[in-house]
Parts: structure tokens; C-alpha cells; sequence
């Protein structure tokens, strides 16, 4: 079936009782067992090993990315590490982006370092630096495409391939493009990471995250991590982001026409000192990007003429752009990665892969494009 | 801001301050019966209507209130308020203005839950009602007595599908100084905003596609600001002074929203039939995408038009843009994006053909609501009308073949191979 | 309630309560093209609280009587005879927008009644660009959309209200849509003549208060400290994140501000 029927019915089926046609909100801590020796035979016990609204929204997760199970989480960091913890232990080596998401590296460099996990940060757009950076240790890799907030795409199947030949793990966070634009299991990859925050729920209303798996191995894996550390959805935001789901292909087409449609203006403007996004043909990675993926998103960056000042003075005084972290939403969002998102990253790391200070990333929402341009618009006459 | 804010933006803004306390992005869900005063004089302030503010959320709630301002903005109406359901929306509206010996001139092609609170429920109370062929505009003339203090009826009908003719409607409305009520259910204010061709009040059921996704029951009333209440004397419920508040006079205090303030002050305090926050928040959810579903209802929509058309076993298919439809010159004129996305059509094979079809399809939920984001199909013959013969169907404007579908928004290829096999099935039982 | 100034018949909203003579009056004025709504709740607020409450409708506006007045002066001289008409003492005066010309010119001319003036979102002139007395008159629709787009300020544009589920964009324009082309038109020429704002605002002696917005476009900041500048010790506030129709969009800071100063300066038995 087609990627919109799936992500109206996949994983959903009408309540057996009443015949509802959504998921009823099993907004309950524990499950009456028929007997003892009935025990599980309903499928749950207690609402951190399993809950039917969260294994509802897991099942849908698992038939768009093509994967055999997904578990959820309360948050995407709670992803990244439960996947962390299921594939490495003291002493192992991961490969990681180095253009992850601020929290993925600090969750890596002041965390799990303190547990005996090594990790080196590699710039993923060069498979050829990846291959350089295995170790006989390595277990995993864990790559961000396009990465958050640079862009820069990661190459899924070569990376996948390097991985394979390492007997490791490949897990892909798969955030900014969602499924429905690219679906990296297909492409080779172990796992596919998830910030339901972002275009899942696609409303700002929740924070979540899914870590989808191509094995069962690999999924009893992530499982057995998750009911030891309790890293779990709720039901609430399970049934929310179920609703969301069923507008993803419609939202993420019309939010990435309007980021295009900003792309193309920003481009054109004497102001703007260059911008980055996957579907302009100036864009590094564009045949990448076209390749693996059959659309570009809505996210993208650019630098305004004036550097840190400039940038600050266009988010201080745009309209309509609401000044955020976060990404994904209906709403567009602007956000300073400096002193927003990367915070937490030295500034000779950021410098490094490319963060510069007046880069400013831009989430574009549903509005009508020409509000947010004209917005933009009015913002760059007074930067 | 040059301009005005355009309906998608609207959509997802308007209504909503960001939350001043913690910066929500996302509207609060204020799950609270009552609100705190700073004072007995803010108090008392907020009680005889002298301060807009909440006291208690059977009246008004922050996050019904979005809600309301946001239906407001896209149906351009001076004020909204939001109810229950649907039905509560159509009853606190009519029985704001009407009481005892007053009279309804509505259309014979509603809703039917509309006709019934019309014909069996309103006369109980001294309120009766004619009616009239929506497109008959000479009979709805006619039905216009001393007594009328309303004209009510709906741009898209049913199940016929016919469409009224709003500027003649409200023509005929003005000149005999009754407001001119429309249940915009069918079109939402993307699709038509019945207020901009003459329409006084709108009224919704938000559960349908407004709200879009089958999770929550709502309705809304949007006051025009454009019926001139105090032309004459006939309106004494929005003229006069109104003794549970110190004597107001909504239309001398609130002008274009006179209607609206006296509904909030009536029908929400003693009635009651007030929407929860949580199904407000529901709704507004689903309010953020309205214009993409309801583009993408459309395009479905016209496939399955062509599907249907095209089929050997159905004798005909009933849809305002079909050129053949008597009411296609007028869907062009209010419904230029098209007229909606319910659908009638004819199965080969009659009562058992229609049975078995629907009992085959897998994809189609088969119930008796209609704008979900699931395509919904009923055989009215078969279901809500399973306990009438044959001719009283037909004075119901249903036959025994009829299928009624609200089409969804799944990939319309799907859908179109569930119904091929429900066709198959059908053709078994001699469709 | 309806009185008769001049053999036209006169609307005037008395904020819920009859109007009585003997008690102190606080007497709102309506801007250009607008009519007694936009001081709704202000004006049930005072009438509540032992004042006399009267908010007319200037000459073909609304509910009042035709033709519209054509200068500040003739609007002046027509609101000494409605106070006339209705015997009203002790006066306290809260205009907006255009009603502050006019109440320069009614509180300079006819000093002897008036306790106070509250001046809302105003300068001492209100030069209008020909296009839009243009649009007034031939199309009418885009001259309300100027006005109203210019003249709201965010909480405006986002459908906002005093009311929760009001919009006070739409019902803006709803009654605006009541008072054209000929009112409009009228009410905008005659601010554009008024040239007579720094000799009336130096002669006025009563307490008097300005309050300005900060997001106002119709009345900037500087025009209003222009008026603030000439008249006679003023009590200034701004309502920072309002536009230019505070009596909607900050509806709760204005009465505070209204209410402490006529409280203070006009107060009830």
C-alpha cells in the first residue's frame, strides 16, 4: 500500500470492544492478568515493558521505515542512548557524525566517556574518513543525514557497507527527512533513530523519540535496554503523535515546497551571504541527496552579509518566525545554533565542521510562503 | 504587519498568544473548572461583563477560547463560540433568537439530526418550522410569514447534494429582516465562507473536517456581525435590556458581536452545552492542516468521481461538480476548489448488492460519520434507514441503491482496489 | 438612548444603566469611522461604578442621524449641545483617536463642565495621506483594510479580542463597514483640516492624561509626545505592546489607567 494509506492504518486496527475507530488513550500504570498461569497472555503486564496506545505508534513506525520492530522513547536523546548502550560496552568504539545534533555529542563526550566508550567524530560526508577511523574495536556508527544544523549529507549505503565489513552496527538518525523521503534501512542501514518531536508529531505538542531495527536480534537488543533503564513514551504522547503521523506526507510536501520556495529567495538576495539546502543545485551534496532521498526536507541554513551582529539583529526583529529550539513543526521556527542547539560544543569543534557564528537555521512551517518571505524579507532590510 | 494574515497562516496563529508565563509554543490545555480573582472588583468586573476574562469554563476556557478565535478569523465572522457538538451549536444558536409563536423558514435537504431538532423538537417549545426546497427560491418566499425570524439551511445539502444559492438566499432574507443561519459543515470556511455572500451566522460541526481526525465531538457558532439586529423590534432577545445582567443591552454594548455575547451569556451559563479543553485542543490540531486535507480530500475526491463514473456497476454517481448535477453552475460559483468530498452513488444489484459490497471493503470504515481523514462509506438502505419500505425511502431521497461516501485521504489507489473487490462481491450477489 | 441636537436624532449608549443627570459623566468618544462599540466595556465599567455614562455616535455613524459633520470645530460645538441636551455636569472626557481632536477643541471652547480629559492614542493633528480619503470615498473596502491593518497591532492581526472568541479585527470591520463612504470620508477630511491642535491644547486647564501605544502606526509615539509637549502638565502612560486601538487590544491596562485618574479627578457621591 501506498505511503499515505500506511501512515493512516499501519499498526491501528478498530477497537475490538467498542469498535472506536482510534487507538483508545490505555492511559493505565498496569494490566489485570486473567490467572496465574494466564500470565502475559493479553500481551502486558506493566505500562514501562509495554503499553497498547505506545505499541500502536511503534508498529506504525516500523511499517514506514520497513523495519521489524521500533521501540519508543520519551525523548530522541533517550533514543540515541538506549542505542549506545545495546551495541556498545567499556572498551568498545563508536564512529559518530561529526556534525550530530549538539546533544548527541555532548551525551558521547561528558557522559558515556565516563563509562569506558570511546568515540572519534568523523566527518560522515567522506566515507573515505570513516573508513580511516575504524578501529578493531569499533561496534558502531551512528550518522546524521542531512546533519543538524550544517546539512552536510552522509553517503547511507557506503557508510552501511563499511559497517557491514566491520561486523558493526550502522544506525542512522533519520529526523530531519522522516520515511517518507528516505528510508535508510532500505539503503543497508542496522537502525533508524528518531526525534518524534520533530515531523512525527510535526505540532510542537510532544517529545519523543523511536529507535526502528532491521533484525529482531537487534530490536530484542534496544528492548532489553530500554525495560532495564525505563526510558520509555507515554500513552499520551503516543496517541498524539499517532494523530500526527497521519498528515506527514501532506506536511512534509508542503513544508519542503515552502523551504524550496525560501531556499530560492534567500539565493537571490543581496544580503544573504550563502545559503544551504539540499534542493538548491548549488547545495555540495545535491546528486547525493537526490539519490538517497525523493525530497529534500524543509530545513535549512543560511548566513547573513555582517556576521554574528547582523544574524542577531534579523532574529530580534523577524515577524512570524517564532525564535525557538526545536524543528519540524507546522510553525517555523528560527533558531542561532551558537548560542541555541551547539551551545555545549567548544567553539573550535564548531568552527571545525563548520557552525560558523552567523549561521542562522531556519524550520519552515506550513504558513503560506509568501508571509514568511515577506517576513524575511522585512527582517533582512533591517539586519 | 501590511496586509492581513493569509487563511494558512491563520490557521496555525491566529487566536493564540504564545504562553507569557513559560513561552509554550504549543496552545495550553487548561483542564480547570474555575479561575482565580486578584480581587472582588476584577471579580465582579468579569461578572457583569465589563472585562472580557474567565470565571468559570462552562462560560468561557483559554483554550476553547483559541479555538474560537481561530474558527473566527477563518469563517471572517466578529465572534465565535464554540459548543459540545454540532447539534448544541445549532440549538443554542436558533433558541437565541427565537422563542414561542416564532417560526423557521429551512431547508427540506439538512442534515437530519437539523430537521429533526426542527420537526420534533422545537414545536414542543412553540417553535415551529417550514420546509422548503433549497433551490425553490420562490417557495422559500413564500413560506416567509409574520412570525419567521430565521432562514436556516445548509450550502451543500443531503443527501441530494444540492447547492443553495447563498447571495439569493440572503437577498430574500434582508428584505424581509430575518437573519439568514447556514451550517457550513460540508464546505468549512476553506472551501466557502458563506458570511462573505450574505450568510448572518454560521454554524459547524467541528468534529467533521474541521477537526478532521474522528477524535473529538465539537461545534462552533460564528457570529457575521453583519445582521442589523435593532432595524426593528423583532429581535428583543438582542435589543432589549436582559435582566440577568443588570439589564444589558447586548447590541447596544457589543454591536457586531451582539449575537455571539448573548449566546455566552444565555446559552453557555444555563444551557451548558460547553466544549472541553482538551477536545479544543484536539480540534485545533487538526484545524493546523485543514486546508492540506482538505486539498487532499478534494483531489481524492475527483479520482474517485472518475473511478465511479467510469464503473460498469454503478448506475450513477451524484456529485456537485459533475456537470450533469443541477446545482454544477452554482458549486462553481461558491465552491471554486471543489464541492466537497461527499459523495452518492448507485449500486447494480439493489439492497443485497449494496450490502454486500459494503461488507467486503476493507479500507472504508463502515459508520455513519462523515469528514474523518478515513474514508467512510453507509448504505443508508441497509442502516440508518433499514426500518422503512421502499417508498418511504424515496421520500427521504434515498433508494435502495444508494451508497453515501466521505472520501479520505488515504492513497486513492488503495482505495480504489478496496472497492474493486467490494465490487466483485457485490456483482456475486447479483449486482 | 436617543436625544435631539439640532432636530437630528442622536444615538448615545449609556454603558447598561439610565442615564441621570445629577451623577458625575464620563463621555467617550469614537475615532474615524468607527462608532459607541469600541468603548463597550469601558464605558459598563463606570456606568457600574455611580458614574453617567454617554457614548454617542457622531452624526451618521452607526445609530445617529445624518449627514456627518464636516470640520473638528463643527464636531466640537455638536458635542457641547448633546452634553446640553442631556444636562450633563461634572464631565470627564476619554477620547480616541479622532475623538481627541475633537475633545481639544469641545474642552478649549466649552471649559466651564469638563473635570477631565483623557486623551487615548493621539497627536495634536492627524495629517491623512490623499490616497486613502481617496479610497474612502470610491472603495470603501480597501480603506477599511488600510485603516484596520494599520491601525492593530499584533494581538489585533491574530484575531484577538477583549472578549474570549471575539475577534476584534473582524467586528472592527463590521462596524466600519456601517459608516461608509460618506462618514469615513468625512471623518477623514476633517482631521486632515485641523491645524488648530497647539492653541487648543495650551488653553485647556482641567487635568488631563495622554496614553499612548507603542506599536501605534495610525499615532506614533513621537506624534503623541507632540501633544504631550503642549498641553498643560499631562499625566502620560504608554501601553507598550498595544497598537493604535487600545481600547481592544489592552483593554484591562486602559481601564486601570482611566479609572485612577477620573476616580481622582471626577469622583462619584
Amino acid at each position: 500500500m501506498g505511503f499515505s494509506t500506511r501512515q493512516i492504518h499501519a499498526g491501528v486496527e478498530p477497537d475490538p470492544v467498542t469498535g472506536s475507530i482510534l487507538t483508545p488513550i490505555y492511559q493505565s500504570t498496569t494490566y489485570v492478568q486473567p490467572s496465574v498461569d494466564e500470565y502475559l497472555s493479553k500481551g502486558f503486564s506493566y505500562s514501562r515493558s509495554g503499553n497498547p496506545t505506545v505499541s500502536a505508534l511503534q508498529r506504525k513506525l516500523a511499517d514506514l521505515e520497513g523495519g521489524v520492530e521500533t521501540a519508543c522513547f520519551g525523548t530522541g536523546m533517550g533514543a540515541v542512548h538506549a542505542t549506545m548502550l545495546a551495541f556498545l560496552s567499556a572498551g568498545d568504539h563508536a564512529i559518530v557524525s561529526d556534525v550530530a545534533y549538539g546533544g548527541t555529542y555532548r551525551l558521547c563526550t561528558k557522559v558515556l566517556s565516563r563509562f569506558g566508550l570511546e568515540f572519534t567524530f568523523a566527518d560522515t560526508s567522506d566515507p573515505d574518513d570513516v573508513r580511516k577511523s575504524v578501529r578493531k574495536n569499533t561496534k558502531l556508527f551512528l550518522t546524521e543525514t542531512p546533519a543538524n544544523p550544517t546539512m552536510k549529507c552522509s553517503d547511507i549505503a557506503a557508510i552501511s557497507e563499511i559497517a557491514k565489513k566491520q561486523g558493526a552496527v550502522h544506525a542512522v538518525d533519520n529526523t530531519f527527512l522522516t520515511p517518507y523521503y528516505q528510508r535508510p534501512l532500505e539503503l543497508g542501514a542496522d537502525l533508524a533513530i528518531h526525534s518524534t518531536t520533530k515531523y512525527m508529531d510535526g505540532h510542537n505538542a510532544t517529545v519523543g523519540g523511536a529507535v526502528v531495527s532491521r533484525t529482531q536480534e537487534q530490536a530484542d537488543a534496544v528492548r532489553f535496554i530500554q525495560n532495564s533503564t525505563g526510558s520509555i513514551m507515554s500513552p499520551q504522547v503516543a496517541w498524539l503523535t499517532l494523530q500526527g503521523i497521519k498528515t506527514l506526507s501532506v506536511r512534509m510536501d508542503r513544508q519542503s515546497a515552502n523551504a524550496m520556495a525560501i531556499a530560492e529567495f534567500l539565493e537571490a538576495h543581496p544580503k544573504v551571504e550563502q545559503v544551504a539546502y539540499p534542493g538548491l543545485k548549488s547545495f555540495a551534496q545535491h546528486e547525493l541527496s537526490k539519490r538517497q532521498a525523493s525530497g529534500f526536507g524543509a530545513m535549512l541554513w543560511f548566513e547573513v552579509k555582517g556576521g554574528l551582529a547582523a544574524g542577531k539583529r534579523l532574529m530580534d526583529s523577524v515577524e512570524l518566525w517564532t525564535l525557538a529550539e526545536n524543528l519540524g513543526s507546522v510553525e517555523s521556527l528560527i533558531t542561532h545554533p551558537v548560542t541555541m542547539t551547539h551551545a555545549d560544543v567548544e567553539p573550535e569543534e564548531r568552527a571545525r565542521v563548520g557552525i560558523i557564528d552567523g549561521l542562522v537555521r531556519l524550520s519552515v512551517g506550513l504558513e503560506d510562503a509568501d508571509d514568511l518571505i515577506d517576513a524575511l524579507k522585512k527582517a533582512l532590510e533591517q539586519a | 504587519m501590511s496586509g492581513f494574515y493569509r487563511f494558512d497562516t491563520l490557521a496555525l496563529h491566529a487566536g493564540q498568544t504564545v504562553d507569557p508565563e513559560f513561552g509554550a509554543r504549543a496552545a495550553p490545555i487548561y483542564q480547570t473548572t474555575s479561575y482565580v480573582f486578584p480581587d472582588t472588583d476584577t471579580a465582579s468586573s468579569i461578572f457583569n461583563l465589563e472585562r472580557g476574562g474567565h470565571a468559570y469554563s462552562r462560560i468561557t476556557n483559554p483554550t476553547v477560547g483559541v479555538l474560537e478565535q481561530r474558527i473566527a478569523a477563518l469563517e471572517g465572522g466578529s465572534a465565535a463560540v464554540c459548543t459540545s457538538s454540532g447539534m448544541a451549536a445549532t440549538f443554542c444558536a436558533i433558541t437565541a433568537i427565537l422563542g414561542q409563536g416564532d417560526h423557521i423558514v429551512a431547508s427540506s435537504q439538512m442534515y437530519g439530526g437539523n430537521i429533526s431538532l426542527m420537526k420534533n423538537t422545537l414545536p414542543r417549545f412553540g417553535i415551529t418550522a417550514t420546509f422548503v426546497d433549497p433551490t425553490d427560491l420562490d417557495g422559500l418566499q413564500k413560506a416567509i410569514g409574520e412570525n419567521t425570524k430565521l432562514i436556516y439551511g445548509e450550502l451543500i445539502g443531503n443527501p441530494g447534494l444540492d447547492i443553495m444559492d447563498l447571495e439569493a438566499v440572503a437577498e430574500i432574507a434582508d428584505a424581509s429582516r430575518v437573519p439568514f443561519m447556514v451550517d457550513a459543515t460540508f464546505n468549512t470556511p476553506y472551501l466557502c465562507r458563506c458570511l462573505d455572500y450574505g450568510a448572518n451566522i454560521t454554524i459547524h460541526s467541528v468534529t467533521k473536517w474541521m477537526g478532521g481526525h474522528g477524535a473529538a465531538i465539537g461545534g462552533a457558532i460564528v457570529d457575521g456581525g453583519n445582521f442589523d439586529w435593532g432595524r426593528d423590534g423583532r429581535f428583543p432577545t438582542i435589543t432589549e435590556p436582559y435582566a440577568p445582567f443588570q439589564g444589558i443591552n447586548f447590541w447596544e454594548e457589543f454591536g457586531p458581536s451582539a449575537f455571539a455575547t448573548r449566546i455566552r451569556a444565555e446559552a453557555m451559563r444555563d444551557f451548558g452545552a460547553s466544549m472541553a479543553p482538551m477536545n479544543a485542543f484536539l480540534l485545533l490540531q487538526g484545524l493546523e492542516t485543514l486546508s492540506l486535507r482538505m486539498d487532499r480530500h478534494l483531489d481524492n475526491t475527483r479520482a474517485m468521481l472518475d473511478y465511479l463514473s467510469g464503473h460498469p456497476q454503478v448506475k450513477w454517481v451524484n456529485h456537485p461538480d459533475l456537470p450533469e448535477h443541477r446545482s454544477h453552475e452554482l458549486a462553481k460559483k461558491y465552491l471554486p476548489k471543489g464541492a466537497g468530498s461527499i459523495v452518492s452513488f448507485g449500486i447494480e444489484g439493489g439492497r443485497d448488492a449494496g450490502r454486500a459490497f459494503i461488507e467486503n471493503l476493507e479500507l472504508a470504515s463502515h459508520l455513519a460519520n462523515v469528514g474523518d481523514a478515513k474514508t467512510l462509506i453507509i448504505h443508508p438502505a441497509t442502516t440508518t434507514h433499514s426500518r422503512i419500505d421502499a417508498e418511504a425511502l424515496v421520500a427521504a431521497g434515498i433508494t435502495e441503491d444508494m451508497l453515501r461516501l466521505s472520501v479520505g485521504l488515504e492513497d486513492v489507489d488503495d482505495l480504489k482496489a478496496d472497492f474493486e473487490q467490494g465490487f466483485r462481491a457485490a456483482k456475486k450477489v447479483g449486482g | 438612548m436617543y436625544v435631539e441636537v439640532g432636530g437630528k436624532k442622536v444615538f448615545a449608549a449609556t454603558g447598561g444603566k439610565p442615564f441621570d443627570s445629577k451623577k458625575p459623566v464620563v463621555l467617550f468618544l469614537h475615532g474615524s469611522g468607527f462608532d459607541h462599540t469600541i468603548w463597550g466595556l469601558h464605558s459598563r465599567f463606570f456606568a457600574f461604578r455611580q458614574y453617567s455614562v454617554l457614548v454617542p455616535d457622531l452624526p451618521g455613524h452607526t445609530n445617529s442621524e445624518g449627514p456627518p459633520l464636516g470640520s473638528i470645530e463643527d464636531m466640537a460645538d455638536w458635542l457641547e449641545a448633546v452634553t446640553q441636551a442631556v444636562d450633563a455636569k461634572d464631565i470627564s472626557v476619554v477620547a480616541h483617536s479622532q475623538g481627541c481632536l475633537v475633545t481639544l477643541e469641545f474642552v478649549s471652547r466649552h471649559p466651564a463642565r469638563v473635570k477631565s480629559a483623557s486623551f487615548v492614542a493621539s497627536g495634536l493633528a492627524t495629517p491623512i495621506n490623499p490616497a486613502l480619503i481617496e479610497a474612502a470615498e470610491k472603495d470603501p473596502e480597501s480603506a477599511i483594510a488600510m485603516m484596520l491593518s494599520w491601525g492593530f497591532g499584533p494581538a489585533g492581526h491574530l484575531h484577538q479580542g477583549p472578549i474570549p472568541g471575539n475577534s476584534m479585527l473582524a467586528g472592527g470591520r463590521k462596524v466600519m463597514r456601517r459608516n461608509v463612504p460618506n462618514e469615513l470620508a468625512a471623518d477623514l477630511k476633517a482631521c486632515n483640516a485641523y491645524k488648530n491642535g497647539k492653541a487648543a491644547a495650551a488653553a485647556i486647564r482641567c487635568p488631563v492624561q495622554v496614553v499612548l501605544a507603542g506599536k501605534d502606526r495610525m499615532a506614533p509615539r513621537k506624534a503623541g509626545m507632540e501633544l504631550v509637549a503642549h498641553l498643560n502638565e499631562p499625566e502620560l502612560h504608554v501601553v507598550e505592546e498595544s497598537g493604535h486601538i487600545i481600547p481592544q487590544e489592552a483593554p484591562n491596562r486602559l481601564r486601570r489607567l482611566l479609572r485612577d485618574f477620573i476616580f481622582r479627578h471626577n469622583p462619584a457621591r
